[in-house]
């Protein structure tokens, strides 16, 4: 439970050096100076969320403590202000769209609209209700979310946001993720919104096909077909019209941020000491999608500046906040769930990689030519989305240059896509590697079960 | 009062593992398949033979399946990898390769499972999930003919349009039975029931289709000679029930047993294991693209998503089909994480409640704990459906 003693407390030691740095450069033109982000931080955030700051352990989210890395002061202050933002944009009639993560969001900004992942739209739901401390915000978050088990199943694990759109009153414009295999429950989740009581949300299913669907012409055609009517649905909601320029540009803007995040990753990974902890680097790595702060040009300001502290970082041997010497280097595989960082690095680990957010990060978009064609090709060609011996393939890849010790596959609980493969996923990469593996299943919280089963594997890995 | 030719149907399909031993012995090639949307006249029009896999209710298979798949995968697809992890049963040993569709993701994640335990070699179908859209329908068209390619590779002949037609015509006439067989059981004159029914239909998937419409001609001279043509209306006491939801495969009989137990009657179903894929299967090109066109336009599968509720052609058809076999109340069938049909459950008792038509939801697993559990929900719903004339 979170009181004025157990918050976190920016130090005022690192302020002067903090202001100095880069602005945050928003897509609408504007922009705030490192020294209102320091302000919101110590002053607002503190009264306005204090669950955020919350300083136990056992709170997987809390803000790292690694106060020297400006990217991670500026990340907290992007998620703090979502509401803020999506507020803001609303009102200047940009429409907000509901996705799923691990898919790349180039034509739905393209479009004109903000692509929110589940993870982001809850940040927005949440940020509704000021004042709550932790346990207070996860009582209501798992009030919140029974509504949409009710409506739905209780094995329902993505609702699609349903408990905050149709049983809440969070103001999406439109739902609209892709049907890939990463999560099956989201075009489910995404029908249900059709009982609903809310008749003004667009619905849209961005069909991914299946088998072999990169090799398939047309599969590629199809899937082009896909992203070309989601734009002009999006097209309807802004009244404007969006061209192959629009999509290109936006398609070009993407790739800078995601071959940021694989630079990064690769200094990351060739760092004798890991320069940051787990929890900023798995920030760090996932900023590289563009979609977490609902602001592609505010990531992409945080990506430039951050690689710049891992160079510096790496250059001078200086490892992240609260990492033990040698720790047992662990790569995680699987659905949308991951354990707590801090306590698995309380145990002598840290997790250096996954392959959820990150497979659609790795895949540069071709630039020239048809831009549907080429968004589309990539997007087919997501190496977590192939059959089971390209995909691990691919994941052998990562696990050998992140130089991990141990591979977990965590899926979660009702999990049917992710779950069915996980067995012969590690069975394949066991036998590709020699590492050894663990499978995990668990529900979305954090769990003393979950992190019993990391710490045990962590201390095997010695 | 049980058909003579029913018994005939039994003994056929024991003595098929031992017919496919032996053709394929004199060279023939036998495909087992699974899904909603694979072209069976195309498989058996290239002198393949088809044989769709999968059983239900033997925990014991799902037991062994999920150390393969997961236990977060409904039984249907566990037990089917425990059928490939334990290889006793004779279609699975007398199978030469397999076709699944990607309707359902779970289906498609099986067979991932078993091309990578059991080094299958597995023809895979892709299925459109915007299914209504004219891009999806050419999509679906190219997926067809390149399943068809492959499937040419693997006879070693290429599929002969005259056989096709000629195959088209065979299984056109096996639905027009089908579904009028199922108007026979609906009946008040009960000379064969819904279970019977099921097993009939279920045993053409085993069966030699040639043979199988003679079998199925057989059945109806004997229920047209005994009781004319049949005229659907309710008996009094009765309990009309309709079921829907999740597959019931051949050996899942638990909770069809209760209904009969308790004094329940199944007079229909839109099960994708079932009646509904007989129905509006319209075929008019004689090509495989015309197959997919007239396959993707039937009743949609559960497992596809549908946007816009009130235009539903699954819900539509359900609805004409309560109608049609005078059903007073809906048994939802789901199994344990059958998300396609399990996250409809609500809805689709809501839309029905419209209606006046009542539903129970039964969530259940192939495991016998929750026998006791299902019987007493069970007995109620029909005593309810009973009390309400």
């Amino acid at each position: 439970m979170s009181n004025s003693d157990n918050l976190f407390k920016y130090p005022e030691a690192i302020r002067d050096d903090f202001i100095r740095t880069e602005d945050i450069v928003f897509r609408d033109g504007s922009r705030v100076t490192a020294g209102e982000v320091w302000q919101y931080l110590t002053e607002v955030g503190p009264v306005k969320y204090p669950n955020i700051y919350d300083t136990s352990n056992y709170y997987g989210g809390k803000i790292s403590g690694d106060v020297k890395l400006p990217f991670s002061l500026k990340h907290n202050y992007l998620l703090l202000t979502m509401d803020d933002r999506m507020t803001k944009a609303k009102a200047n009639g940009v429409p907000v769209v509901f996705v799923q993560g691990g898919q790349s969001v180039d034509p739905y900004y393209a479009a004109g609209g903000i692509a929110l992942r589940p993870a982001s739209t809850g940040i927005w739901a949440r940020q509704k209700e000021e004042g709550l401390d932790l346990n207070q915000e996860q009582v209501r978050s798992a009030d919140v979310k029974e509504k949409a088990y009710r409506a739905i199943s209780f094995e329902a694990c993505n609702t699609a946001g349903y408990e905050h759109i149709q049983e809440g009153s969070l103001p999406v414009d439109m739902i609209a993720p892709f049907s890939c295999l990463r999560c099956s429950d989201v075009s489910y989740g995404l029908e249900a919104h059709r009982h609903g009581k809310r008749k003004d949300v667009k619905l849209f299913l961005v069909d991914y096909p299946m088998d072999h669907q990169k090799d398939k012409e047309w599969a590629v055609r199809y899937f082009a077909e896909n992203i070309r009517r989601l734009i002009q649905e999006i097209n309807e909601l802004t009244g404007k019209e969006t061209s192959a320029e629009d999509l290109r540009k936006e398609i070009k803007l993407h790739n800078e941020g995601r071959k940021l995040a694989v630079e990064i990753a690769d200094l990351w990974w060739s760092a004798e000491v890991p320069p940051t902890n787990g929890k900023d680097r798995r920030d760090l790595f996932q900023l590289g999608g563009m979609e977490v702060h609902g602001d592609p040009e505010a990531t992409l300001s945080l990506l430039k500046e951050a690689k710049i502290y891992i160079e510096e970082r790496v250059k001078n041997g200086i490892g992240g906040y609260g990492v033990q010497g040698n720790p047992a280097r662990i790569f995680v595989c699987g659905s949308c769930v991951f354990p707590n960082e801090y306590r698995t690095e309380e145990a002598g680990g840290i997790i250096v990689g996954n392959d959820n957010h990150w497979s659609d990060i790795t895949t540069m978009v071709e630039e020239e030519g048809d831009p549907f064609y080429n968004l589309s090709k990539a997007i087919l060609s997501y190496p977590y989305e192939q059959a089971i011996k390209e995909r691990a393939k691919w994941t052998v890849e990562q696990i050998k240059k992140s130089r991990a010790d141990g591979v977990l596959f965590l899926y979660c609980w009702g999990c049917n896509t992710q779950s069915a493969v996980a067995r012969a996923l590690v069975d394949e990469i066991k036998l590709q590697t020699g590492l050894p593996t663990l499978i995990i299943e668990h529900e979305g919280r954090g769990s003393e079960q979950l992190q019993n089963r990391v710490n045990a594997f962590v201390e095997m890995l010695g | 009062m049980a058909l003579k030719i029913i018994d005939t149907i039994k003994k056929r399909l024991e003595e098929r593992p031992n017919e496919l031993i032996k053709a394929r012995k004199e060279g023939q090639k036998v495909v087992g398949w699974q899904g909603y949307n694979i072209p069976e006249e195309i498989i058996y029009a290239l002198g393949l033979i088809p044989i769709r896999l999968g059983v239900g209710g033997d925990d014991r298979l799902v037991e062994i399946g999920a150390r393969y798949i997961s236990t977060k995968n409904c039984v249907f697809c566990r037990e089917t990898v425990g059928l490939f992890a334990e290889n006793k049963d004779p279609y699975i040993q007398n199978t030469d390769f397999l076709a699944f569709d990607a309707t359902c993701l779970q289906t498609y994640r099986t067979a991932e499972i078993l091309q990578y335990y059991f080094k299958k070699e597995i023809v895979i179908l892709g299925v459109p999930r915007n299914f209504y859209w004219p891009e999806a329908k050419t999509y679906f068209t190219k997926e067809v003919e390149y399943f068809t390619q492959r499937l040419e590779e693997h006879a070693g002949v290429k599929l002969d349009s005259n056989k096709l037609a000629e195959t088209i015509e065979l299984y056109n006439l096996t639905r027009k039975a089908i579904i009028k067989i199922y108007d026979y059981q609906a009946t008040k004159e009960r000379l064969i029931s819904w279970e019977e029914t099921y097993d009939i239909l279920q045993a053409g998937y085993f069966l030699d289709r040639k043979e199988y419409l003679g079998l199925l001609e057989e059945v109806l001279e004997e229920l047209e000679e005994k009781q004319g043509r049949p005229v659907i209306e309710v008996d009094e006491d009765e309990a009309r029930i309709f079921i829907s939801g999740s597959v019931i495969p051949p050996g899942d009989k638990k909770l069809i047993d209760i209904i009969k137990e308790v004094g329940g009657r199944v007079v229909g179903d839109d099960l994708w294991s079932g009646l509904i894929p007989y129905l509006n299967v319209e075929i008019e090109d004689y090509t495989p693209a015309g197959i997919a066109l007239a396959y993707i336009n039937r009743t949609p599968h559960g497992a596809l998503p549908y946007l816009d509720l009130e235009t539903d052609r699954r819900i539509i058809r359900m609805k004409e089909l309560i109608k049609s076999f005078k059903a007073q109340g809906v048994i939802y069938h789901t199994l344990r994480y059958c998300d396609p049909y399990t996250f409809k459950a609500k809805e689709t008792k809501d839309v029905l409640q419209q209606d006046g038509i009542p539903l129970l939801e039964i969530h259940t697993e192939y495991a016998v704990s929750d026998f006791e559990a299902i019987r007493t929900r069970v007995e109620a719903f029909v005593e309810m459906i009973k009390n309400k004339q």
